[in-house]
């Protein structure tokens, strides 16, 4: 995306969010967006998404202009109740995804099973959201992303919600998928020590009004990473003077 | 088992107490005590009178009550949905719906005379807005978040609005219909006081001019059974065909 400008409202409420945001995502790699609350970080996933257009500069996807939303990238909410289909067992949710993609019925059985498998909800599958925890939720919704086989995964502080425990155990998770699959992912937090755990690189966010990318900062550790590692302390520490 | 006795229980006392009330404190006349309804009751019940008088208030009911709901779901719908027709009809429906049924029961005899069809559109009447109202505030509150992961899985805008907007405003749309009901039974009883020559409220009307207390009480008995019932079979009814639409939101 280049040159990304979002405004809200008109004339005397005009709010200017986003201004001159440039930024380009790789193939397979793992890119957070870290800032504060209202730094406008959920508007450009949402941009990037194709819910929502940009008022200026261009997004463009594999060379094509984005134009709505796509599922080559399918984007992953933090409120799992609300993004799944509360009436659907966790099957039937991942089933979903494959009839809206016209997935020839005959695979859908096995396709089911695969992405249940790989999310560890294979037991649960009768199961509803509701009957589902916090955690499993989330990994049920990834399940189906991945049913959708997208190439990208936009994801909008999933793990916001969850405790700090699952939540930990959720980006070994996560990191496990993104590793099998080679999905792009990016990654939506205001939590430095998840985007330090996580991300290949690090894109810091200034706070509103006219929000723009002020940092980029590579993480180039090995996986799985370590809060204690000196190397991983030094970035958390210069992302946190930035910021605070 | 202990919700059942104790639903027993509080009949047989209200019973009692009615008994007690209507002999002992009042004049039987006024309030025929329970002995005597019931007594009234058993002819009525043998010679037919009463169902024929309970099968065409239910047929009334029945016509309005499901040409109402299917009305209002499209038009709900289209409101939910499309913010050019709800601009556009909002303020009318806002306006409109303070006409109850028995507000329109002149009216409907002048338009459609005193058979059926004004019962039925009385009926009509009355559940359209209630169900109007349900079902577009349903539709309006699908969460945009379903609708935008739905979107992004590649569900088409038919998709979403079938498999995603319409199962999540069930439930508003149920609870819509089940106060309608209610309502329906209400006011149903008006329209055929005033306007009728058969069906419960007509039993009501004849027995009250010719001061027949006791067959009041029994007109009155009905309404309030049949109206229970009614209610229990709808909600066995949603239970066992909609329990996955509703049960969620009791759970999250």
């Amino acid at each position: 995306m280049r040159n990304v400008r979002k405004e809200f409202g008109q004339d005397a409420e005009r709010y200017l969010a986003l201004d001159g945001i440039d930024l380009e995502v790789s193939q397979g790699e793992l890119l957070c967006l870290l800032g504060p609350s209202g730094c406008g970080k959920s508007t450009l996933l949402n941009i990037l998404a194709g819910f929502e257009q940009a008022s200026g500069g261009s997004v463009d996807f594999e060379g094509a202009p984005v134009r709505g939303a796509g599922k080559d990238r399918v984007m992953f909410f933090q409120d799992a109740g609300a993004a799944l289909l509360p009436w659907l067992s966790a099957e039937e949710n991942v089933r979903f995804a494959l009839r809206v993609r016209n997935v020839p019925k005959a695979e859908w059985p096995a396709t089911i099973d695969k992405y249940l498998e790989m999310v560890g909800l294979k037991e649960h599958r009768q199961k509803f959201p509701a009957q589902l925890s916090g955690g499993m939720r989330q990994r049920l919704q990834i399940a189906r992303a991945l049913a959708a086989e997208p190439k990208v995964l936009l994801m909008d502080e999933p793990f916001g919600a969850l405790d700090a425990l699952t939540r930990r155990r959720m980006h070994g998770f996560l990191l496990d998928i993104w590793q099998r699959t080679g999905k792009t992912i990016v990654f939506v937090t205001h939590d430095i020590a998840e985007a330090v755990t996580l991300a290949d690189r690090i894109c810091v966010m200034s706070v509103g009004p006219g929000s723009r990318i002020t940092e980029v900062i590579p993480v180039a550790l090995p996986r799985p990473r370590d809060a204690a590692d000196p190397r991983a302390a030094a970035i958390f520490k210069k992302i946190e003077e930035l910021l605070v | 088992m202990r919700t059942g006795a104790l639903f027993a229980g509080s009949i047989v006392v209200a019973f009692a107490v009615w008994q007690f009330l209507s002999t002992v404190v009042f004049n039987p006349f006024l309030i025929p005590p329970p002995l005597v309804v019931f007594k009234t009751m058993v002819p009525m019940v043998e010679n037919g009178e009463i169902f024929r008088h309970v099968a065409i208030s239910l047929a009334r009911v029945g016509v309005g009550f499901v040409t109402g709901c299917a009305a209002a779901i499209v038009l709900g719908v289209l409101l939910g949905r499309i913010g050019l027709v709800n601009d556009l009809l909002d303020p009318i429906i806002e306006l409109l719906r303070y006409l109850s049924p028995t507000a329109m029961i002149p009216i409907a005899v002048i338009w459609f005379g005193i058979g059926e069809t004004s019962k039925y559109f009385l009926i009509f009447w009355g559940t359209f807005f209630i169900v109007l109202i349900n079902t577009t505030a349903g539709v309006m509150r699908a969460p945009v978040i379903r609708q935008r992961a739905a979107e992004c899985l590649g569900a088409s805008r038919l998709q979403i609005f079938l498999l995603v907007v319409i199962p999540s405003a069930a439930p508003y749309i149920v609870t819509g219909m089940r106060i309608a009901m209610a309502s329906s039974f209400m006011s149903i009883i008006p329209a055929e006081i005033l306007a009728a020559d058969s069906g419960i409220g007509f039993l009501l009307q004849q027995s009250s001019v010719l001061l027949q207390t006791n067959r009041i009480f029994v007109a009155l008995l009905t309404i309030c059974v049949l109206g229970f019932i009614f209610d229990r079979l709808f909600r066995i009814a949603v239970d066992r065909m909609l329990s996955r639409y509703m049960s969620y939101i009791a759970l999250t």
